[in-house]
């Protein structure tokens, strides 16, 4: 029996269990927004073809891993997109990552972007309606760190202000997110 | 510091590594404490609960064709199957020998370290490494490690099947990390990595074996480069994301 495309947790169990068609059936489903979180930190089609290509044989060959009473299948895939994109950057290249800055100046302005989105999504409007009670700078740091996989040191020189003072905003509005979280919950 | 006793750090540190704010030596720590830890990882797995569903908001974004053909023959070919069922994965078993309980931390940090060789080992230029006459080459075990990203190969390491040391001849400069260490493991199949030293950042060098290299090398199936603190992993196995492998071949 094949689960539908939109039961991921069940594609996933087919997955552990070497179902082809449901691996299939999980990349057409997903494979789109993991695409767009990996373009967003890498910068370039061709990384981000390659990190995706990396995650989803991982996500094949460890589907049997996945717990679906721990966590959200979307939750589990991006976080291994996400992770892999991060480990990629810090990979020995002589490559950079967008060298004329042309993605990042197209996509740092519309931070406000995302949020909007946010709100409309039924699985976040949680946590869109807590970075909208975050202080601006807060809210700035957490998703420009979130969307483009900025550092601490890359998000100071891009707002222009200290390390200890941009350390301080990220420190804060996560903090303040979690008790926000924990009060919508 | 100790981290298992300061809840307030754990949290802040698992916050960070989850936003991505986390890198560099403190983001691999933070990893192989996780790999120990399962208190830790729970706490990763409620941060990730908490702000991966900030990702809804991006765009998606069609991936060309190529994309999912290279998935498939990945995960379709033999090295799908290797994957699955022996090679790297199965020498790699070590991580869940680690008393891991299921946690979507663990499953996604494994799933985002492991690389895979790739689906074809390229053939060894042996002639090139073991400087000897052509119609005399020594026993010897060869294995020439790709990067996963380029294909290209970046580092052929050999040893005559008596010595106790390795050749190992760098064949791509820019692989050498500031700060870092690569050290290079021997990958038995079902058994775990065993540590053969630190690679040096000279072009071609040698590294003393603790014995023969039919004792180092003779059940390893691959070898891997994985990326660690200076000086090479603190905890004798791999702590950092594994960046090159290549299969380990007998010549004689």
């Amino acid at each position: 029996m094949t689960a539908s495309p939109d039961d991921l947790p069940g594609l996933l169990t087919a997955c552990a269990r070497h179902d082809r068609r449901a691996f299939e059936q999980l990349y057409r489903a997903t494979s789109p927004k993991l695409f767009g979180v990996a373009l967003r930190i890498l910068k370039r089609e061709d990384w981000a073809e390659e990190v995706l290509q990396e995650a989803y044989v991982s996500i094949w060959t460890h589907a049997g891993g996945y717990a679906s009473g721990l966590s959200a299948p979307m939750t589990w895939m991006t976080s291994i997109v996400r992770n892999r994109c991060l480990d990629w950057l810090r990979r020995p290249r002589m490559e950079q990552s967008d060298p004329d800055g042309e993605i990042a100046d197209a996509t740092a302005s519309d931070f406000e972007g995302p949020l909007a989105l946010l709100e409309r999504s039924s699985d976040a409007s949680a946590i869109a309606a807590c970075l909208k009670g975050l202080e601006p700078r807060q809210r700035q740091t957490i998703v420009l760190a979130f969307y483009e996989g900025l550092s601490h040191s890359e998000l100071a020189a891009h707002l222009r202000e200290p390390l200890g003072t941009v350390k301080t905003w990220v420190r804060r509005g996560l903090a303040r997110l979690k008790g926000c979280l924990a009060t919508a919950a | 510091m100790n981290l298992r006793r300061n809840p307030d750090l754990q949290d802040r540190l698992a916050a960070e590594y989850v936003l991505g704010t986390l890198r560099g030596p403190a983001r691999l720590r933070f990893q192989r404490l996780m790999l120990e830890d399962a208190g830790l990882r729970g706490v990763v797995d409620a941060w990730q609960a908490r702000l991966v569903p900030i990702a809804a908001a991006v765009a998606p974004v069609q991936p060309p064709k190529r994309v999912w053909e290279n998935i498939r023959a990945r995960t379709d070919g033999p090295a799908g199957k290797a994957a699955r069922s022996g090679g790297l994965w199965d020498s790699l078993s070590f991580w869940r020998n680690l008393g891991l309980i299921a946690s979507g931390a663990t499953a996604a940090l494994l799933a985002s370290v492991v690389l895979f060789s790739p689906a074809a080992p390229r053939p060894a230029p042996a002639p090139q490494i073991v400087r000897v006459p052509a119609d005399e080459l020594p026993a010897a075990y060869v294995a020439v490690l790709t990067d996963p990203k380029s294909q290209k190969p970046v580092l052929a390491v050999s040893a005559a099947r008596n010595s106790t040391q390795l050749i190992v001849k760098r064949l791509d400069a820019g692989i050498v990390v500031p700060e870092k260490s690569l050290e290079l493991w021997a990958l038995p199949p079902g058994k775990a990595p065993r540590s053969l030293g630190v690679v040096a950042t000279q072009e071609k060098h040698a590294v003393n074996l603790k014995g023969a290299a039919d004792a180092a090398l003779g059940d390893a199936t691959v070898l891997a480069i994985s990326l660690e603190p200076p000086g090479g992993s603190p905890t004798g196995a791999p702590t950092g994301p594994v960046l090159y492998t290549g299969a380990c071949v007998k010549i004689w």
